[in-house]
């Protein structure tokens, strides 16, 4: 806090008070830690306004001079602050603003007497009050002292506020709540009846503890956890914004935060990794996949893709996407609404614009796409490397044939044209009789057909289809050729009975289109004379797009017998339509033996031209350029074979340096140079202002504001030293931003309410000392362990404690804490939506509790060409593949799943730092009717009907297995009546419906 | 310390406070609220419009908002730009380099139908929405909305929700939750999607956002086999409920909750939860009863454009079946809103893809927009004539907007136009807007507005809207991420010219 230095002085040591006071460092200061809240840039409160010089003086509605330069006491201002005018005292009393001390009125006095001189006419005067950074959060940690002397520290921080209040704890809650609630905590799935019997009978002091540690080394608790940080995160797994593709790799990153809860990777590593993972752990899978934390969020594939960044909404596109990144970093890991700092500093935390934009600044080389790595890391890193060498190359070779290129002068322009020429008269057709044509069709849906009568019936091995080539609309090759077809054989022109298959690529269920094939035929497989038959046609069920409209076009259909002969030759040929437009089209050209030029022939031409261009250019270059050329293309091909070599990577959609091409390039073309990132006037790209190096927030001192990195330094070096600012231990934000994360999940309510404000705006912690020591704690004592945290909160007296004491205690907290915020009992929650669905699965018997890969899909795709439209009512509750635990399911943004998004589960979309919860009709109607809901029920009822026929017994394993209790009389007797007018599934289903099976005590 | 920056608004673990506050407003809410006679409780510090005070008195209860998704040319249907027909086929000059979205603007393009003079006010309509002449004297125009990019996603959210990325509460949904809902049985903000597919940034343009999930907007498909999901179970999965088994099912499962919450004193959530499965039920029974049309007049039917007497529609898109479309939509909108539902969105347009069947005439403006343009303004105009003779106009806004306009010069020389992000139309109408009246023009070629200055903005429009429900838009926040968020941002003003 240097800043505050010469007032300090000032105030005590007046003899300095001769020295002349300066503006900027002795007087705004007092300006905007008093007085600009109501009289700065924001607010002019009685058109008074101290950012304007000529206002301040002037003064402001009651027209009297508030300053006149040189005579303090002539102006209304120092009798307003120093309490001599007795109507009116500055700052109001009841306001925030403390009042000025004597000193401050003296820096006043003085500045007025030395002729009240500014800097400039106007300046920048916010109530970024000079005093924000003695907020809470931001004080550096203290391990505060314990004030008592119980087994966990927790308690003795619980029990002190307690006392004050006179209040005290509850009572431990009676062991099956104990277990269900741990559970649900620590695995999100609910224990059995066995593990509940068996934990209610074990005598063992230490049974609680055992059950705490077999939870935490459950590969169930990585699961539960990473859904948290997901959702504090925004992970989805398609783009959002307009077309909402899908990422179809993003799930790596999902399967490295689960395994990094599992494997209780220390925090600070787990930070560093999602920043920087890359750089800091460069012989680590984790390093690459947990970049994904980068990419996590939405992104605009029109934005990108369509726009290049040299256009204003180009421009917008990428600002909105890094704007994105940082607000995940800083709200993720401290817990600070930096995104409010964009267009102006910060109006209620010291968080300048400037700030904001030099975090921008670390991430400016980076765009969202996907990163090729292999499990073994040597691989990853020998392919990166290779790779580099191959863009290294590329870019060596580009220029030097550039350079070839204006020496080879003439003689080269006369060559290209010659190739193109050659290349011209191999593209098209050889004949002018082109091929078949349907009648064009608006739709491409409609289903056209065209056959071939050979006869008589025939052996068939196999068929095969020759694309048609026709300029039209700039299509060329592959003209016509269907999406999606089949190919059968009859004996029957009409095909109505005894038609075979021979080939099926596309039935209506199947998603994919058949790629265009160029002008390279389609084989049916041999079929070894399966096939006799007289009639062969060929069905479209879905059109390739012609112009604005949709045709099937065909050079020349082949049957070719075992011998390779053609049967169809010359043969008649029907068709449902044909636009017969001769000489191009006609069916009778589908099989005259004339189509399109093989890619190869002629090719010999061709290559001997482009060997003589390549050696015409070589022959440009002068020593020893040329032999650096020749160098280059021996090194080209080795690195080509080498990378041939590579088994297929796998890949996880990241923050990368992206290679692109055409408007979405990235900064790869570059040599990943960081974009260039100026501060925005208010934000808006037209108003580019000073450069910005990296960096982070300035106000945490030590920590540095800007990194001090080399002009040339690597990209990565900037997100290095982010990765490292961020999980400093001097970093008082971080620490106890991630215990209070956890602390949340664990009460329902974090010791600070707003988990990711951590600012003025946010809330205050109920329990400051308690935050502050489980923070030093667990950076100091627990090494940034998260399960050693875990254990030490759900071992707690405060965590065990009943939520239903006794009415006589509940009454008497409740009228001095309702809200129980000093925890004297534990909170009741409703699960979340992935949790009731886990356990429906579970209590159905159907839970699939497969780890990892990619994401199961529970709605069909249609219209994937466009925008794909996401339709969960078309998912099938009874296939297996989604019967899997909620956090392997994949996430689309513009169409969140309806059954848990009624169920309040995170919107991709939205950092979420908390669930809402809410109760409506529609979440009733959802958890009855909802298909899976209802397909679950029936096997519900099945598991319980198969081991017993007496009802009773049916109802009472029902409950043992949804509530892991046995019924009351009572219940059992109620439920066996209403069983046996309606059957044992609806039994079940309102088993599944219960208030007891969604809440936790 | 009792700064005011310093109360926690963010919706917190169920105190009895914050779980009213979470519950009040939408569906359900008001009920719940009085079930449990605890009205008084939703006062003290909460805003006081979700007590039911507003802010003024208002002129509006209702809002329907007719949204044309893939950008709706101004040029062709609203906005006659003489000029334009004058200079048709003239290489373009904007006076100034333009940033096209798709590159390539050719020469100067007329509207493509032709306009004609309607009403007292003698607006002057494109042909192809002449049906609006008949109540062209309820409605004002602006025709100086400007937008930020020209990015079909960034400019749907920005009239959508105010906000040009996702993550923000829509329109509806903000109005759900500061008005809450006039019947428990159906929602309050009601969502009509169009039936071929969601427009660009799918369910986030009704999204709730940060605010409680019940202010999302509920979609319905009118006639469809199942309009509302899982309002009912599935005729297949569903095979062993009967309606004796759901009538004596719920009454069961009512008697077994109570029975838990009656050793679990104290957390309204358990009765909530009891109740809102009673809500359930009656909304089976009221959803369906406000859909069922087949008791409306046939006069009514055809005002709307209802054909019950096709069965097959011709396979390529065609006006008189839009027409069909949209009026059955509009219908249902007007059966919602005299049910109690507050706000109604309605969807012309699906996503971008081919053939076209949104407003994105990229290729050719009367083919794409003909039968869209036919088929709205046969049911908007039915709509605001129904609305009006059963005298719900009066407290009924209609807003028809788009999320940006279409250039002036043809695109490429074709017959299609380009986004037009820098000037376009939005029309009211009903609840106190002062019809026949225009607030704000574009310039000569219908480019950019006419005062560059002075343009309107989804701010200003969803100000109004605010305005005339009773809400000061500056005062309906909800604390999310460390800002007092709204839906007009840090922007809008109430557009004074537009009130009656």
């Amino acid at each position: 806090m240097v800043r505050f230095t010469p007032l300090i002085l000032l105030a005590v040591c007046p003899s300095l008070l001769a020295a002349s006071v300066d503006f900027n460092r002795d007087v705004k200061p007092i300006f905007e830690a008093h007085c600009a809240g109501c009289h700065g840039a924001e607010k002019h409160k009685s058109d008074y306004r101290l950012d304007s010089r000529e206002v301040a003086l002037a003064g402001g509605e009651s027209g009297n001079a508030a300053i006149v330069p040189g005579k303090p006491e002539a102006g209304s201002l120092i009798h307003f602050v120093d309490g001599s005018d007795k109507e009116l005292f500055m700052p109001p009393r009841k306001s925030d603003a403390k009042p000025l001390n004597a000193a401050q009125v003296e820096t006043l006095k003085m500045w007025i007497a030395e002729g009240a001189n500014w800097s400039e006419s106007s300046v920048k005067i916010t109530a970024n009050a000079a005093d924000v950074t003695e907020h809470w959060s931001f004080q550096p940690l203290k391990r505060p002292s314990v004030p008592g002397s119980e087994a966990n520290a927790i308690d003795a921080f619980i029990h002190a506020k307690l006392r004050e209040r006179g209040l005290s704890s509850s009572p431990e809650a009676e062991r099956r709540t104990l277990i269900r609630r741990v559970s649900f905590d620590l695995i999100g799935l609910p224990p059995t009846a066995e593990e509940v019997d068996a934990f209610c009978a074990d005598k063992d002091p230490k049974a609680y503890e055992k059950l705490v540690d077999h939870l935490l080394a459950s590969p169930r608790y990585g699961e539960r956890w990473a859904r948290h940080w997901l959702d504090v995160v925004h992970y989805g797994e398609t783009h959002g914004y307009d077309k909402d593709k899908q990422r179809n790799n993003a799930w790596p990153y999902r399967d490295y935060v689960i395994r990094a809860f599992n494997e209780d990777k220390p925090y600070a590593r787990f930070v560093q990794e999602q920043i920087a993972g890359d750089v800091l752990f460069p012989d680590t899978v984790d390093g690459i996949t947990a970049l994904g934390f980068i990419a996590a969020g939405p992104w605009d594939f029109i934005g990108h893709s369509e726009v290049p960044e040299t256009k204003t909404d180009g421009k917008i596109a990428r600002h909105l996407d890094r704007d994105d990144m940082v607000s995940n970093t800083i709200n993720t890991f401290q817990s600070v609404t930096v995104h409010c700092a964009q267009c102006h500093d910060h109006k209620f935390d010291p968080i300048k614009q400037e700030d904001y934009y030099a975090l921008q600044a670390d991430f400016a080389a980076l765009d969202r796409a996907d990163k090729a790595y292999f499990a073994d890391a040597a691989l990853t890193k020998r392919y990166a490397m290779i790779q580099f060498e191959k863009r290294q190359l590329d870019a060596r070779i580009k220029t030097l044939d550039e350079e070839a290129t204006k020496a080879a002068g003439d003689k080269l322009v006369k060559l290209d044209q010659r190739i193109d020429t050659a290349t011209k008269s191999l593209k098209g057709n050889g004949s002018p009789a082109f091929g078949y044509h349907s009648a064009i069709s608006p739709i491409q849906d409609a289903v056209k057909w065209v056959q071939v009568d050979l006869g008589k019936s025939m052996d068939i091995d196999k068929i095969v289809l020759l694309p048609a080539y026709d300029d039209f609309g700039g299509i060329g090759a592959g003209f016509g050729f269907p999406l999606r077809f089949k190919v059968e054989v009859s004996d029957d022109p009409e095909f109505r009975q005894g038609a075979a298959l021979v080939w099926k690529r596309h039935d209506q269920t199947f998603m994919r289109d058949f790629t265009n094939p160029g002008i390279v035929p389609f084989t049916t497989g041999g079929a070894k004379g399966d096939f006799h038959a007289r009639y062969v046609r060929v069905t479209a069920t879905k059109l390739a797009p012609r112009k604005n409209d949709f045709i099937l076009a065909l050079a020349e259909l082949q049957v070719l017998d075992e011998a390779g002969k053609n049967l169809a030759l010359d043969k008649e040929v029907t068709a449902q339509d044909s636009i017969e437009a001769g000489p191009r089209w006609a069916k009778a050209n589908l099989v005259d033996g004339h189509a399109p030029v093989q890619p190869d022939a002629g090719a010999g031409d061709i290559a001997s031209l482009r060997a003589q261009r390549a050696k015409l250019l070589l022959e440009s270059l002068a020593e020893p350029k040329r032999k650096q050329r020749t160098d280059a293309t021996e090194e080209l091909k080795r690195v080509t074979a080498e990378l041939g070599k590579f088994p297929k990577p796998q890949m996880v959609y990241a923050g990368i340096v992206h290679y692109g091409t055409g408007a979405f390039s990235g900064t790869g073309p570059n040599g990943g140079k960081p974009r260039t990132i100026t501060v925005l006037g208010r934000g808006d790209v037209k108003r580019p202002g000073k450069e910005v190096l990296p960096g982070s927030l300035s106000f945490l001192s030590p920590l540095p504001s800007r990194f001090d990195l080399k002009p040339d330094a690597d990209e990565g070096e900037r997100r290095a030293a982010l990765a490292r600012w961020l999980s400093d231990e001097r970093n008082p934000l971080t620490w106890r931003s991630i215990v209070n994360r956890m602390w949340q999940y664990h009460f329902g309510r974090g010791i600070v309410e707003t988990p990711n404000d951590f600012g003025k705006m946010g809330s205050l912690p109920t329990h400051p000392e308690l935050l502050d020591w489980l923070a030093v704690w667990f950076r100091d004592d627990a090494k940034g362990s998260l399960k050693v945290l875990h254990k030490l909160i759900v071992t707690s007296e405060a965590y065990r404690q009943t939520s239903v004491p006794d009415s006589a205690l509940m009454k008497g907290a409740s009228e001095i804490d309702g809200s129980n915020t000093l925890l004297w009992r534990q909170n009741r929650r409703r699960l979340e939506a992935e949790a009731i669905r886990d356990s429906i699965l579970l209590a159905a018997g159907k839970l699939d509790l497969t780890m990892g890969g990619p994401s199961f899909q529970d709605f069909v795709i249609t219209h994937p060409e466009h925008s794909p439209h996401y339709e969960y009512q078309l998912s099938d509750p009874e296939d297996a593949k989604i019967q899997r635990r909620s956090i392997y399911r994949f996430i689309v943004r513009s169409q969140q799943q309806p059954w848990l998004a009624t169920m309040d589960c995170a919107d991709p979309s939205m950092l979420v730092e908390r669930r809402n919860q809410t109760i409506t009709p529609l979440q009733a109607l959802a958890q009855m009717n909802n298909q899976l809901a209802l397909a679950m029920a029936k096997h519900f009822a099945e598991r319980v009907t198969n081991p017993t026929s007496d009802p009773a017994a049916q109802i009472s394993a029902a409950f043992r297995i949804a509530l892991q209790r046995t019924p009351s009389d009572a219940e059992r007797d109620d439920l066996v009546h209403y069983a046996k007018q309606h059957g044992l599934a609806n039994a079940c289903r309102l088993v599944l419906n219960l208030n007891e099976f969604v809440f936790i005590d | 310390m009792n700064s005011p920056f310093h109360r926690s608004t963010t919706p917190s673990t169920m105190n009895r406070r914050d779980f009213l506050w979470q519950s009040g407003g939408g569906l359900g809410g008001i009920a719940l609220a009085a079930l449990m006679g605890t009205e008084q409780a939703r006062a003290g510090e909460l805003p006081s419009i979700l007590s039911g005070k507003l802010h003024h008195p208002p002129r509006a209860k209702r809002v329907v908002q007719l949204f044309m998704a893939g950008a709706a040319s101004h040029l062709d249907l609203f906005d006659f730009k003489p000029e334009l027909v004058k200079r048709h086929g003239q290489p373009s000059d904007f006076g100034e380099a333009v940033e096209a979205f798709q590159n390539g603007l050719g020469p100067w393009k007329k509207p493509v139908w032709d306009f004609q003079s309607h009403g007292q006010s003698g607006k002057m309509l494109g042909e192809v929405v002449a049906d609006l002449g008949s109540v062209v004297d309820e409605i004002a125009w602006i025709h100086n909305l400007v937008g930020k990019t020209g990015v079909h996603s960034q400019g749907t959210l920005l009239q959508s929700t105010g906000f040009n990325r996702p993550g923000f509460p829509s329109a509806g949904s903000w109005v759900s939750y500061g008005l809450g809902s006039m019947n428990d049985n159906l929602p309050a903000y009601v969502v009509l999607p169009d039936h071929r597919g969601l427009a660009s940034n799918g369910t986030k343009n009704w999204d709730a956002a940060f605010l409680p999930a019940q202010h999302q907007g509920t979609v319905i498909y009118p006639g469809s086999e199942t309009p509302i999901v899982d309002l009912f179970p599935d005729a297949k999965r569903g095979d062993f409920i009967t309606s004796a088994s759901e009538r004596e099912g719920g009454a069961l499962l009512a008697r077994l909750n109570a029975t838990h919450a009656a050793t679990r004193l104290g957390d309204e959530r358990l009765d909530a939860r009891i109740r809102s499965y009673e809500l359930a039920a009656k909304m089976q029974l009221a959803a369906p009863e406000a859909l069922d049309i087949s008791k409306e007049s046939a006069a009514t039917k055809a005002m709307y454009g209802i054909r019950d007497d096709v069965k097959d529609w011709p396979k390529t898109i065609n006006a008189e079946e839009e027409m069909d479309i949209f009026g059955r939509k509009c219908l249902a909108a007007r059966r919602l809103l005299e049910r109690g539902v507050r706000f109604v969105q309605i969807w012309s347009g699906n996503d971008n893809g081919f053939p076209r069947r949104n407003w994105d005439s990229h290729e050719d403006v009367e083919r794409d927009h003909g039968p869209l343009a036919r088929g709205f303004a046969r049911g908007a105009s039915a709509l605001i004539r129904d609305l009006k003779q059963r005298g719900l106009l009066e407290d009924t806004i209609i807003l028809w907007t788009t999320e940006f306009g279409r250039m002036p010069s043809s695109q490429g020389g074709g017959k299609g136009r380009d986004h037009n992000p820098y000037v376009f139309t939005n029309w009211l109408c009903g609840g106190g807007i002062k019809g026949g009246t225009t607030a704000g023009e574009s310039d000569q070629w219908g480019y950019k507005p006419l005062d560059r200055s002075n343009p309107t903005t989804c701010y200003d429009i969803h100000a109004t809207i605010l305005h005339q429900l009773g809400i000061d838009h500056t005062k309906l926040t909800y604390r999310s991420n460390g800002i007092d968020r709204r839906l007009t941002d840090v922007h809008g003003h109430v557009i004074k010219e537009l009130i009656a």
